[in-house]
């Protein structure tokens, strides 16, 4: 469609004189033409050089956004506070976007031009304390979530779903699509999902600093939490013995150890058998699942039940975004000292 | 939270030719109006002198879309229409949806599978007890 538009662009003014040039008939006929006409406006380029001009822009390399004309950092930095919905002060948030190795190749160009040692040395601070505030501000808040809406869950499992949370490959993926590439300043283009994590946690950081943990802490809960939908508790969890774990979560309980039994079997001399499992405490149904061997159908039943006993089912409460939280102000502001 | 897809838009014009007299007027009148009611936007103006391509409104968006649209002979309040029904769109391409419906929970009793309603091996059936 780039193209397009732009062969509809040149199209779209008839030139005069060029007219007859454009079509690539030959120098011949242009000169000859041209030495006759008054200046109107500039020749078309020829047929072959538009091609190839098209080709040279197509491969060259990518450049960054802040490259290309009509960019001004003030003003996208107030855009991006703005579709935030949040109020920012703004020196903190340029500070949060200086990365450590954008200050490094800086001075190293610097350098490289020959100016004074006090011109080498910039004035700007970096991102890394701010970055690890909101690491550990967005930790204990996620951590604090969980423990409220999943009181059941261990503290491993909690831990785990944080870990996933503040993965470099989710956090990487928020900060693209909400175009902080454009904004983060580093050395290499495209910015390594590393530093685009270390950028996203600078922001939070700078947030807490300028609007407190409650403001935060709703920041946190709105762009983090929704990672989560569609997922399962074991995808981001990875447990190697769900049946031992079972027996550690009946016994704390008082429930009896589970008889696993086969409910329903389906096509058991084929190459594709069904074996449907089914975990009994003193006769009475805790889960059921689906396997193709009977070893694999038993650990299947013992994931679904302790998905039922944490509270991760699929047919649970979806997320509450409602509530500002306000019980959780006194904690944080303990925590994320 | 909402978060507007469109990231910037670049107004790129010429302060001579006769079809961006739309683009014109709403530079003079329209643009700084624009520009208040929609805070998360970018508004760039360039206007490159002389006779060059026609005028153009470019709007890229935050997953790094490239939308172009025409303003050639378009009046100011058109160019406004324009503008907003930009600032509403998301990134995605516009291409032909193939279904106008979608679900995230299509069933809500659980899916069928060839097991459901067949009882199970544990059932055991037995002579009827008689009353006592």
């Amino acid at each position: 469609p780039a193209m397009a538009a732009r062969l509809l662009l040149r199209a779209a003014r008839p030139l005069l004189a060029g007219a007859g040039r454009g079509t690539g008939l030959g120098t011949g006929l242009g000169t000859g033409l041209g030495t006759g006409l008054s200046t109107g406006p500039p020749p078309e380029k020829k047929r072959w050089l538009r091609a190839y001009l098209e080709l040279q822009r197509l491969q060259a390399p990518p450049q960054r956004r802040s490259e290309k004309p009509n960019w001004d950092y003030h003003a996208e930095i107030q855009a991006f506070s703005h579709r935030v919905q949040e109020n920012f002060a703004l020196d903190l948030l340029k500070t949060a976007f200086v990365n450590p190795c954008y200050i490094e190749s800086e001075e190293a160009r610097r350098r490289q031009l020959g100016l004074d040692k006090d011109a080498v040395a910039l004035q700007l601070q970096d991102n890394t304390g701010l970055a690890e505030r909101g690491l550990r501000f967005a930790r204990s808040y996620l951590a604090q979530c969980f423990e409220g809406a999943y009181p059941e869950l261990p503290a491993k499992g909690i831990e785990a779903l944080v870990n996933f949370l503040t993965s470099q490959e989710l956090v990487s993926y928020v900060a693209q699509n909400l175009a902080i590439q454009d904004l983060a300043l580093c050395r290499d283009f495209p910015a390594p999902p590393d530093v685009l994590q270390r950028t996203f946690l600078a922001v939070i950081g700078a947030l807490l600093e300028s609007s407190g943990p409650e403001r935060t802490g709703i920041f946190v809960r709105d762009f983090f939490i929704p990672q989560l939908i569609g997922k399962d508790l074991f995808e981001i969890w990875e447990v190697v013995n769900p049946m031992g774990l079972l027996l550690e979560e009946l016994t704390k309980r008082n429930i009896s150890a589970p008889e696993p039994r086969i409910t329903r079997q389906l096509g058991v001399s084929t190459v594709l058998p069904v074996y449907f499992v089914g975990l009994y405490c003193d006769k009475k149904i805790l889960a059921e699942g689906p396997g193709e061997t009977l070893l694999a159908a038993e650990e299947e039943a013992a994931r679904v039940a302790l998905r039922k006993l944490y509270g991760y089912t699929e047919n649970r409460r979806p997320w509450d975004y409602s509530k500002p939280k306000q019980e959780l102000a006194a904690e944080k502001a303990v925590s994320s000292n | 939270r909402y978060v507007r897809q469109l990231q910037r838009l670049q107004l790129l014009f010429s302060p001579t030719a006769a079809d961006a007299r739309g683009a014109r007027q709403f530079v003079e009148e329209a643009a700084q109006d624009f520009a208040r009611q929609h805070p998360d936007v970018v508004l760039y103006v360039s206007p490159h002198s002389g006779p060059g391509p026609a005028p153009v409104l470019r709007a890229e968006y935050l997953n790094g879309t490239v939308r172009e649209e025409l303003i050639a002979s378009k009046t100011s309040e058109e160019i406004v229409q324009l503008a907003t029904k930009m600032a509403n769109q998301s990134g995605l391409d516009i291409i032909r949806i193939r279904k106008p419906f979608h679900t995230d929970n299509p069933s809500v009793q659980g899916q069928w599978h060839p097991l459901t309603n067949k009882p199970s091996i544990l059932t055991v059936q037995g002579p009827r007890l008689q009353p006592q």
